[in-house]
C-alpha cells in the first residue's frame, strides 16, 4: 500500500519530473549518440543515481529526527553547493570538448579520462547530483513521507514514487537517438554546458543566500 | 547575372518590374489611410516612401540584392530602435519595466520568444510569457500568424528580411575594412542550436521564459526589468555583455552577424523553416571555381567548404543575398526546390525578392516613418519626446 501510494504520487507527477530532469539528461544522452540500448542504459545510471541521491535524503532526514524537510541544517548551502558540482560536471562535459577547437587541455583531458575509464559513472553523478536537489515533485513525497513512522516504510514509499516519476523518463532514451549524427553531438555537448552555466549561476546564489 | 542591353531599356525593364511593389508600398507605408494633415508626418511619410521604394528600384535595376537589401535592414533595425525607446519614456517614463506591470501583461511580445514557449505550451497548456495575451489575443495572435505565414513562405529569409534585431549586428559587421577574426571554429556555428535546446528544455523545467528572463541581448536597446534586487542586476549585467559581445565586439571583429550566426535561438528555430520553405540558395558546380569567397562573405557561416561541394548552403543560411552578389562566377543564385540549378536565376530571384522585399517594407515602413518623425520633432522642437 505505501509503495503504490507512493508509485501514484509518482505519475501523478511524472511531468514535472521530466521536465526537472530534461535538462540535464536529454543533452547528455544527444552528446554522446550511443545505441538506443546504451542509452538505456545510461537512463538506468542516471536514474540509479538520482534514487540514490533521494535515499540519502530519506536517511539523514530520519537520522537527524526531523522527517520534515525545513529542519534540516544548512539545507540551501548543500544545495547550491551540490548544484555548483552538477553545473561544473556539465561544463566540462560540455565545453571541454575533444576536438582541435578546444583550448583548454587539462579540462579536455579531464572529460576524456573520465569518458574513457568510467563511461558508466558520468550518468550516474549526474542523476545523484540531480537527486540531492530538490525539485517540487521531490518535497510533495517527502511531506507525503513525513507521516510515516517506520525508516522502512519511508524508503518504500520514496522506492514507489521513484518508479512512478521513472516511467515518464522512459521515453528518453528515443530522443538520444538523434545524437547519433555527429552535429547533433555537438549540439548536445554544447547544450549541457549551456544547461550548466544556468546550474552554476543557480549554485552560487544558494550559497549566497546561505552565508547571508 | 548582369543584364547587358542598353541603359534605357533597362531602366524601363526596371521600372516595370518595380511598379507593383512602388503602388503596393504606397498602399502599405499610408496603411490605406489618407494622407495625414500634420506636416512633420506627411514629410516622414514621403521620406520613407520614396527610399524604401528606390532600395527595391536599384536591386531590381542593378541586380544586387544584399546591398541594398543591408542598408534598408540595417536602417529598419536602428530606427525600430529609435522608436521604441521614445515610445517607452513617453508611455512608462522608463526603459525598465517593473515586475508587476510584467504581471499585468504590459510586456510587448516578441518573436524571439516562439521557441520557448512551445514546449511548455504543450505540457501545461500554459504560455509563459507575461506579456499583451493578457489584455487579449490580438498581439501575440498577429506575431504568431506573421511568424507562421513568413516560415512557411520565406524560411529562415525571416531573419534577414523579417527581424527587427538583425540589423544591428549586420550594421556594426559592416564597419571596418577586413576581419580581424578570420576562423571561427565550426563548433561554435551549432551554438544557437545548443541555447535553443538549453532555453527551451530550461523554459519548460522553470516555466519561465528563459530566453527573454536571462539571454536576450536586444534587452540593453529595448526594455528590461527594473534593477530592484541581485537577480535583476545580474540579469542586466547579461544583457549588456551579450550585447557587446555579440552586436557591437565581434561584428566589428569578425565582419559576419554573429549573434544571429551563433547565439541567437529564434535564428536555429527558424533554419528547420528552411526544409519545407521552397525558396533555397544553390551552387552550380559547373560554374563553381572553389575560390572561397561565398565562404568567407557568409554572415550566418552558412556555407563551408563541405556545402560548397555539395552545392547548397546550410539550414541556417538566410537568403541575404551575400553569396550571391559576391561570387565572381555567378555560379550562386537563389532557386526554387525542383527546379533545374542555374537556369532562369533572375526569375526565380525575382519570385523570391518580392514577397522576401515586401516583407521588409511592411516592417520597415512603420518604423522608419515613425523614427524620420522623431528626428523631424527633435529638429523642430529640441526633443525627441513629444
Amino acid at each position: 500500500m505505501v509503495f503504490t501510494n507512493g508509485f501514484m504520487l509518482g505519475i501523478a507527477n511524472g511531468g514535472t519530473c521530466l521536465a526537472t530532469c530534461a535538462p540535464v539528461l536529454v543533452p547528455y544522452l544527444l552528446g554522446e549518440g550511443r545505441t538506443p540500448r546504451a542509452n538505456v542504459v545510461s537512463l538506468g545510471g542516471f536514474l540509479g543515481g538520482r534514487l540514490v541521491g533521494y535515499m540519502l535524503f530519506a536517511v539523514l532526514a530520519w537520522l537527524t529526527h526531523s522527517l520534515l524537510f525545513e529542519d534540516l541544517p544548512h539545507q540551501r548551502g548543500v544545495f547550491g553547493a551540490a548544484t555548483i558540482v552538477l553545473a561544473l560536471v556539465m561544463i566540462v562535459y560540455g565545453f571541454a570538448g575533444g576536438d582541435h577547437t578546444c583550448r583548454g587541455t587539462a579540462l579536455c583531458g579531464i572529460r576524456a579520462r573520465l569518458l574513457r575509464a568510467r563511461p558508466f559513472w558520468v550518468p550516474v553523478g549526474l542523476g545523484l547530483l540531480t537527486g540531492v536537489n530538490v525539485c517540487p515533485p521531490f518535497l510533495l513525497a517527502l511531506v507525503s513521507s513525513a507521516r510515516l513512522s517506520e525508516l522502512g516504510q519511508s524508503l518504500l514509499f520514496f522506492a514507489g514514487f521513484f518508479v512512478g516519476t521513472s516511467v515518464c523518463l522512459a521515453p528518453l532514451p528515443v530522443v538520444g537517438l538523434a545524437g547519433r549524427r555527429e552535429r547533433i553531438k555537438t549540439i548536445g555537448r554544447l547544450a549541457t554546458g549551456v544547461v550548466g552555466l544556468f546550474y552554476l549561476y543557480s549554485g552560487v546564489v544558494s550559497l549566497i543566500a546561505e552565508w547571508h | 547575372m548582369a543584364d547587358h542591353s542598353p541603359a534605357p531599356r533597362r531602366l524601363l525593364k526596371a521600372f516595370l518590374l518595380s511598379l507593383p511593389m512602388i503602388l503596393l508600398m504606397a498602399m502599405m507605408v499610408t496603411g490605406g489611410q489618407p494622407l495625414p494633415k500634420d506636416l512633420l508626418r506627411l514629410i516622414s511619410l514621403a521620406v520613407t516612401y520614396v527610399f524604401i521604394v528606390v532600395m527595391f528600384f536599384l536591386m531590381v535595376y542593378t541586380g544586387r540584392t544584399h546591398r541594398y537589401r543591408s542598408v534598408l535592414f540595417v536602417v529598419y533595425a536602428v530606427c525600430f530602435v529609435m522608436t521604441f525607446i521614445p515610445n517607452l519614456i513617453e508611455t512608462r517614463g522608463s526603459m525598465s519595466i517593473s515586475r508587476a506591470e510584467m504581471i499585468q501583461g504590459h510586456t510587448p511580445f516578441c518573436h524571439m520568444v516562439i521557441p520557448t514557449t512551445l514546449i511548455p505550451a504543450a505540457l501545461s497548456r500554459t504560455i509563459i510569457f507575461p506579456g499583451s495575451m493578457l489584455e487579449g489575443f490580438a498581439p501575440i495572435g498577429f506575431m504568431l500568424v506573421l511568424w507562421l505565414g513568413v516560415s512557411i513562405a520565406l524560411g529562415r529569409a525571416w531573419c534577414s528580411w523579417g527581424c527587427f534585431y538583425g540589423g544591428l549586428d549586420e550594421g556594426f559587421s559592416k564597419i571596418g575594412r577586413r576581419p580581424i577574426l578570420k576562423n571561427v571554429p565550426r563548433k561554435w556555428t551549432y551554438l544557437p542550436f545548443a541555447v535553443l535546446v538549453a532555453v527551451a528544455l530550461l523554459s519548460a523545467a522553470t516555466l519561465t521564459p528563459m530566453y527573454c528572463a536571462w539571454l536576450c541581448p536586444f534587452k540593453t536597446v529595448t526594455e528590461f526589468e527594473a534593477v530592484t534586487s541581485a537577480t535583476t542586476l545580474v540579469q542586466a549585467g547579461i544583457f549588456v555583455s551579450l550585447f557587446a559581445a555579440l552586436v557591437v565586439v565581434l561584428p566589428l571583429l569578425t565582419k559576419r552577424r554573429t549573434q544571429c550566426g551563433l547565439f541567437c535561438p529564434m535564428g536555429a528555430f527558424q533554419s528547420f523553416t528552411n526544409l519545407f520553405n521552397i525558396f533555397d540558395v544553390r551552387i552550380d558546380g559547373t560554374k563553381c571555381v572553389q575560390c572561397g569567397r561565398c565562404e568567407k562573405a557568409c554572415p550566418t557561416f552558412s556555407i563551408d567548404r563541405e556545402t560548397i561541394e555539395n552545392g547548397r548552403t546550410r539550414m541556417t543560411c538566410t537568403k541575404c543575398g551575400r553569396c550571391v552578389d559576391d561570387c565572381p562566377k555567378g555560379a550562386i543564385s537563389y532557386h526554387i526546390k525542383g527546379t533545374p540549378i542555374g537556369v532562369r536565376a533572375q526569375t526565380a530571384r525575382m519570385i523570391f525578392i518580392y514577397p522576401a522585399f515586401l516583407l521588409l517594407g511592411i516592417m520597415g515602413s512603420r518604423m522608419i516613418a515613425a523614427a524620420v518623425y522623431r528626428v523631424l520633432l527633435l529638429v523642430t522642437t529640441g526633443s525627441l519626446i513629444k
